[in-house]
């Protein structure tokens, strides 16, 4: 930072954290997935959120109270509404409140109360209706004490590594706190996997890809007990670490190279620099707050606004870098160039909500979306926070003052550029003018040739009155032109008279283009800027309406993190700055080792890649209705030392991958299955399905076609002649529109994460494999198993091509002797030989297949290019292939 | 599945392949089969948590109302079929033929431009108990009248070929919104789930203008994309395999997989989704036994052949379509759409000689389906629809000889008939101007049209609504429309 002169901005002083002792401890309490106490329920505890989740709408926070009733208070609910108290402490069945919910009248239209939370008013009324402390007169705005004791919202603890026995299990400190839950339900970790496993295990983790044999070669060639540290330091050092670690980022950041909206889907042309600076930053392993920091402010750390973002874009690759980080917040939807567009102002703010919707759920792990309309039902979220965040960003998303995609592209233009770029313009001028005296000629041929049909007074007549100016023709003009509508000649259908003619304009047109074309090509950044005049105001918008504008409110954080439940708020414009400094006050905010909920949420993603499932089950939800930590301490260790060991990634992935944790096997043992069938005290490695770009990108490997090439911009996808988006260009002919093959020159096997992600076009075979579609952003990739894959695996166009590719690797790598090639296609799809058994099967099956194939030349019948050259040998070798990469091996990491 | 067991609540039925069956057997996913896809995963998002995205799939649900159809075939006959030759007599247009037309006309070809008013070659019959109008190129489809209403006020406002498609298919005369086909099965799901919900059969002679977009999903999630069922193998993308690997060829890949899979489980034992993913195998087993059979005539009677003349080579292709429609939507399938190959009515030039042949193509093949529909009780839940998506002006289109005339485009005014599915049947309805030009009585828009689908199939126009982006999405996008009750049978 100190590079670009300006102080620094994360001070790391752990000794500054506030610890509070104790609570943490009532996370770690047998009740921490019980909803209530043991004790006797309070107002504030037990009853207000289930009142807040069903009720507050209507009675407490809208504008009108139904009734006159207002449920936010105990003494409220006493004094009840038009129709009396609605509460008799002691008396639950004289009570109106129960009553009404127990018959379902109430709720009116929500989801009505479950029986758990009908029982917890009944036990709370019955005991006295008690409160946990005297009521303010007024019903508080903001967040409660009971709010802020939730657990997600505590600091960050320090737990002490437990000291746990038989040390020789315990390799890292996500061993101990394991292995310590683990001995308390008398379980320990399974042996540790072999290590062709975890070669797999740990080689698709950090790369995404399978091992190659020369990867193999050298690993096994390790004799020394810290051959697997080595290999995964070899791997975290691999330029495809970034590659792969990029995707899971790229999920939540709700990457797309099209700006969605609108049927057209036009596409970000230039997002793709985004995708790069994210793989080069974790390639680079660039301390994640730093890295947070550039995608949340990259422009107001570089001292860029919107004015002079060119010249600060071209004047070094790292200020460069940093405009390109803010993409982060220009991944979401952006409609606001679409034509015609009825409410251009709601499509304005919907971008707002989108960019606030990816920062929160990514960063914050809340659906602080929720408070967009009225406080949220289940967290502490007043209304007003969703409004202080929001400030952050409308400096620069000023929906008043709205700048399109296209007016927020910042060029890359040199002035030498833009001269060049002039000389050409001038060329292209001159032959454009050529071009508009030649079609003026044409068209007055044209007129001369079609006039001669017409007999010699017709035709002077016609003539009169296409050279009278259209005004001010006679009448019986008009009706001359009319009634011989073939004489209004336009460019436009010139070729319907003379083809010849239009054909040549049409290539001079195409000449026109060439000379352009040579004009140095216009790059540009993808980025957030600010304009440099004062901020806009913020207001709470009444139900969410852009037009029902309310209270101001400065720019700040959630009150719940804040002292006191009072939020921190950021100054609206930072004199340091010529921006408003928000957004680097909001990254100093999310950043800080204060802040429970950043680095919590980000060791959990990690933590969930690794496992399947978060340390807290639902990764972008550490709310109310989200999961609770199935391991709080360790949750809180990784968080810690993730924020103490400069925020390094890679240094992170080193301490879980070496945990026996992470290495031991995948078997299941009639023990664990008895004491934790869910594995949920991980006492064996789960058993995971690639993701969809893994298995997409394992057979490009396997196949031995694998592009490699990092970087530039997307490979771009097509519907083919069904309809179905493949890879390919997206060029057609015809009035049917039918494709055209362009030769991608081997851009079509590229890693899957170069593949266009145009939204409204998922690529087959990703979205089959649940690859997202980015609508907002994707916190959590579901993995299912249905039939649609398994008809791909067994009949789609790309899988064949790849099993044929396949089986010509092997050949020309073992030669044609069948024992040799079953042997490296195990090799190549499992890194590991056959068993004597898969052999022998292989072998019968190559026999019997090749035996089986009709002859080629009477099956042929022109629709099988691939078959040409291919004998029943070679095509039977494709089949093994084929069933290779469709088997549950390939496609399941132990 | 994420490869780990999600903790059972209690009381649940241990994971079995039975079980995924049970769940699974009507419900696959994705994009490649679009109409396999089921987002309801095995791994669904928790309970408690009440947003997120939405989870879409194809089982049936049940309309808003009482529905009257449940499933529709569209013989779409793109290009502009002349409906001033074929459904809507002219006198008036005849009486003057060879006059300057006074009205004001927009072409789309103004060399060959003319206002000479151009009466029909052909002359008109009214046929059937209800004497609806034929033209003589329609022999049989005069013999099923009775059961049909011709809808004589059809508009698109727009003269293009591509724009009026879009309108006609998407409600909007603009490109990529979901269509028709897209709509239905989104609202309502589909009867057989080892089937395509919405199928489009393709014409061998090659796609229609605009290609694939007449299938597209638009905004909606690929589930909902038409299917196409080509006439050749492989019929269906990724569920046939290409014909090297057909039959033994592929039995045998999957006899090794199954094996090899066999043996990973054992060495993975109670791992359910390795067991699910054995049993998606044979669940795609029997998709492809479900579509052969569905799409082989072989156990057609004789008099079924004939009826859609099979027996006839200029009749056969689209027979064969019209009956393999017939086929699917009685095994389930919510939505079928044919095309023509190219344009074929596009009919600008020699219109005497190339209308005729249309018309032999399609005629009795359109007819067969609305008579074998009826035969078997299916036509009182299956609506017929047959049309374009512009008509023909009356004026003559010039290229000289009079045999070589023909008409330009109209998108003012033009024809189209529906059958079953509530429809009333025996009626026409609207009607043009003396001259066929623009539709001046009971006016039916795109949007109408619709709307009067929608509503035969117990859905509301204004209430079908598709969440994108925060956008409430309606197959109307907001512009008017009403259900055109008066061709109803219980409006």
């Amino acid at each position: 930072m100190s590079r670009l002169g300006l102080p620094p901005l994360f001070p790391r002083s752990p000794g500054r954290r506030r610890i509070r002792a104790g609570l943490l401890g009532t996370l770690l309490s047998g009740s921490l997935l019980a909803p209530h106490a043991a004790s006797a329920p309070t107002f504030e505890k037990d009853v207000r959120p289930i009142l807040k989740a069903h009720c507050f709408d209507c009675h407490g926070e809208g504008d009108q109270r139904k009734g006159g009733l207002d449920v936010r208070l105990r003494h409220l609910l006493l004094k009840g509404g038009d129709d009396g108290p609605v509460i008799v402490p002691g008396k639950p069945d004289q009570s109106e409140l129960l009553r009404r919910v127990q018959s379902g009248d109430m709720p009116k239209r929500d989801k009505k109360l479950s029986a758990p939370e009908i029982a917890t008013l009944r036990s709370w009324i019955a005991s006295g209706a008690r409160t946990s402390r005297p009521e303010p007169a007024e019903p508080p705005s903001g967040v409660t004490e009971e709010d802020r004791t939730f657990w997600s919202f505590q600091p960050i603890g320090n737990p002490q590594v437990p000291s746990v026995g038989s040390a020789g299990r315990v390799r890292t400190p996500v061993d101990a706190f394991l292995s310590r839950d683990l001995a308390r339900r008398g379980l320990q970790f399974s042996p540790d996997a072999d290590r062709i496993t975890l070669l797999r295990r740990v080689t698709f983790d950090l790369t995404g890809l399978p091992p190659t044999p020369a990867d193999e070669a050298l690993y096994l060639a390790d004799a020394s007990d810290q051959s697997y540290e080595h290999l995964v330091d070899r791997l975290l050092e691999s330029r495809h670490y970034g590659e792969r670690w990029a995707r899971h980022w790229l999920d939540v950041a709700g990457y797309a190279d099209s700006d969605g909206y609108s049927d057209a889907d036009p596409p970000r042309p230039f997002a793709y620099k985004y995708r790069d600076y994210v793989i080069r930053a974790l390639n680079a392993d660039k301390p994640f707050d730093r890295f947070l920091a550039e995608q949340i402010a990259g422009d107001e750390i570089a001292r860029a606004h919107a004015g002079n973002a060119a010249t600060v874009a071209l004047s070094g690759s790292d200020a460069r870098d940093l405009l390109t980080a803010t993409g982060f917040l220009r991944m979401g939807v952006d409609g606001s160039a679409t034509d015609a567009l009825s409410d251009r102002d709601a499509v304005r703010n919907q971008v707002v909500a989108d960019t606030l919707k990816i920062v929160s759920t990514s960063l914050l792990g809340l659906s602080v979306g929720c408070a967009q309309c009225h406080d949220h039902r289940y967290d502490p979220i007043p209304q007003s926070d969703y409004y202080r965040l929001r400030a952050v960003f409308e400096p620069a998303y000023n929906w008043k003052q709205w700048r399109t995609p296209q007016e927020r592209l910042v060029s890359l233009y040199t002035d030498e550029d833009r001269r060049k770029s002039a000389d050409i313009e001038r060329e292209a001028a001159e032959l454009a003018k050529e071009r508009e005296t030649k079609q003026t000629q044409y068209l007055a041929e044209a007129l001369t040739k079609h006039l001669e049909k017409f007999d010699a007074p017709v035709r002077d007549a016609i003539r009169s009155a296409l050279d009278t100016p259209a005004a001010q023709r006679t009448d019986e003009q008009k009706k001359l032109l009319a009634d011989n509508p073939s004489v209004n000649i336009h460019p436009g259908v010139l070729y319907q008279y003379n083809p010849k003619a239009a054909e040549e304009l049409k290539a001079m047109d195409a000449r026109i283009t060439a000379i352009r074309g040579r004009k140095p090509p216009e790059d540009f950044l993808t980025v957030l800027t600010e304009p440099t005049n004062a901020p806009p105001i913020t207001h709470v918008l009444h139900r969410g309406d852009y037009r029902q504008p309310r209270d101001a409110v400065p720019p700040g954080g959630l009150s719940v993190l804040g002292n006191h439940g009072h939020p921190d708020e950021f100054p609206s414009k930072d004199a340091d700055f010529e921006t408003s400094g928000r957004r680097l006050a909001l990254a100093r905010w999310l950043t800080s080792p204060t802040n429970p909920l950043v680095a919590r949420v980000l060791v959990n993603r990690v933590w969930m890649h690794y496992f399947g499932r978060g340390l807290v089950g639902t990764p972008s939800d550490f709310g109310a209705m989200g999961e609770r930590p199935t391991h709080p301490e360790l949750l809180d260790w990784l968080a810690r030392h993730f924020q103490e060991d400069g925020w390094s990634l890679k240094r992170l992935h080193r301490l879980i991958l070496t945990s026996t944790a992470y290495r031991q096997s995948s078997a299941t043992s009639a023990k664990g299955v008895t004491l934790d069938p869910g594995n949920q005290l991980y006492w064996r490695k789960p058993v995971q399905r690639l993701d969809a770009e893994a298995i997409r990108d394992a057979m490009l490997s396997v196949s031995g076609s694998l592009n490699r090439r990092m970087y530039g911009p997307p490979v771009p996808v097509r519907p083919d002649v069904h309809g179905q988006i493949v890879v390919g260009e997206d060029k057609t002919e015809g009035d049917n529109k039918m494709p055209v093959d362009v030769p991608l020159q081997g851009e079509e096997f590229r890693r899957s994460i170069y593949i266009q992600v145009r939204r409204s076009r998922p690529l087959a075979m990703l979205h089959a494999f649940d690859a997202p579609v980015m609508e907002v952003n994707c916190e959590r990739r579901q993995s299912s198993t249905v039939a649609t894959q398994s008809l791909m695996l067994m009949n789609s166009a790309f899988v064949l091509d790849q099993s044929v590719r396949f089986a010509g690797r092997i050949e020309s790598e073992a030669g044609p002797d069948p024992a040799r090639q079953v042997v490296l296609a195990w090799q190549l799809a499992y890194s590991r030989p056959p068993r004597p058994e898969e052999a022998r099967e292989a072998l019968a099956f190559l026999a019997d297949q090749s035996a089986g194939f009709p002859p080629i030349s009477a099956a042929r019948g022109g629709d099988s290019p691939k078959a040409k050259g291919a004998t029943p040998e070679s095509e039977a070798l494709a089949s093994l292939c084929q069933v290779l990469l469709s088997s549950n091996e390939f496609l399941y990491l132990d | 599945m994420n490869g780990f067991s999600m903790p059972s609540p209690p009381g649940s039925v241990p994971f079995t392949r039975r079980r995924f069956l049970s769940r699974n057997a009507m419900g696959v996913g994705s994009v490649a089969l679009a109409w396999l896809l089921r987002e309801e995963r095995l791994l669904g998002t928790p309970s408690n948590i009440p947003r997120g995205p939405q989870s879409f799939d194809l089982r049936q649900r049940d309309p808003v109302r009482p529905a009257r159809a449940r499933a529709m075939i569209s013989l779409f006959m793109h290009g502009g079929p002349s409906h001033i030759d074929l459904f809507d007599p002219k006198p008036e247009l005849s009486r003057r033929s060879g006059e300057d037309y006074s009205g004001e006309v927009t072409f789309s070809f103004v060399d060959r431009a003319s206002k000479k008013l151009f009466g029909s070659p052909w002359k008109f019959r009214n046929c059937g108990e209800s004497g609806t109008a034929v033209s003589e190129l329609l022999p049989h489809f005069s013999r099923i009248v009775d059961d049909v209403t011709v809808i004589r006020s059809m508009h698109t406002d727009i003269n293009g070929h591509e724009p009026s498609i879009w309108f006609m298919n998407t409600g909007r005369a603009q490109p990529g919104r979901p269509a028709l086909g897209s709509w239905l099965t989104y609202g309502l799901g589909a009867e057989s789930q080892s089937l395509p919900a919405y199928v489009v059969l393709t014409d061998p002679g090659g796609h229609p203008v605009d290609g694939v977009r007449n299938w597209s999903n638009g905004f909606m999630p690929p589930l909902f994309q038409g299917t196409v069922v080509r006439s050749a193998e492989p019929r269906i993308l990724n569920l046939d395999p290409p014909p090297r690997l057909k039959g033994g060829p592929q039995e045998r890949n999957l006899a090794l997989l199954a094996r090899l899979n066999r043996e990973h489980l054992e060495r993975h034992p109670g791992e359910s989704d390795l067991e699910a993913r054995i049993a998606s195998y044979e669940l795609a087993a029997r998709m492809q036994t479900a579509a052969k059979e569905a799409l082989d005539l072989t156990g057609e009677s004789e008099a079924t052949r004939r009826l859609y003349g099979l027996e006839d080579p200029v009749t056969r292709e689209y027979g064969t379509r019209c009956l393999i429609a017939r086929r699917l939507v009685e095994r389930g399938v919510r939505f079928v759409q044919l095309f023509v190959n190219g344009q074929i009515w596009d009919n600008h030039e020699s219109i005497q000689s190339n209308l005729a042949t249309c018309c032999r193509k399609t005629d009795q093949p359109s007819a067969a389906l609305v008579t074998d529909l009826k035969a078997r009780g299916l036509l009182d839940t299956t609506i017929v629809h047959w049309g374009g998506e512009i008509g023909r002006l009356p004026v003559t289109e010039n290229h000289g000889a009079a045999e070589k005339a023909g008409r330009d485009h109209n998108g003012q005014g033009f024809s189209c008939w529906v059958a079953g599915g509530g429809f009333r049947g025996g009626m026409t309805y609207g009607a043009t101007d003396e001259f066929g030009h623009r539709a001046v009585v009971d006016p039916v828009s795109p949007n109408d049209y619709h709307a009067t689908l929608l509503h035969l199939f117990g859905l509301d126009p204004n209430q079908l609504v598709y969440h994108q982006n925060g956008r409430e999405q309606r197959i109307t996008d907001g512009q008017p429309c009403r259900v055109v009750k008066e061709i109803l049978r219980d409006a």
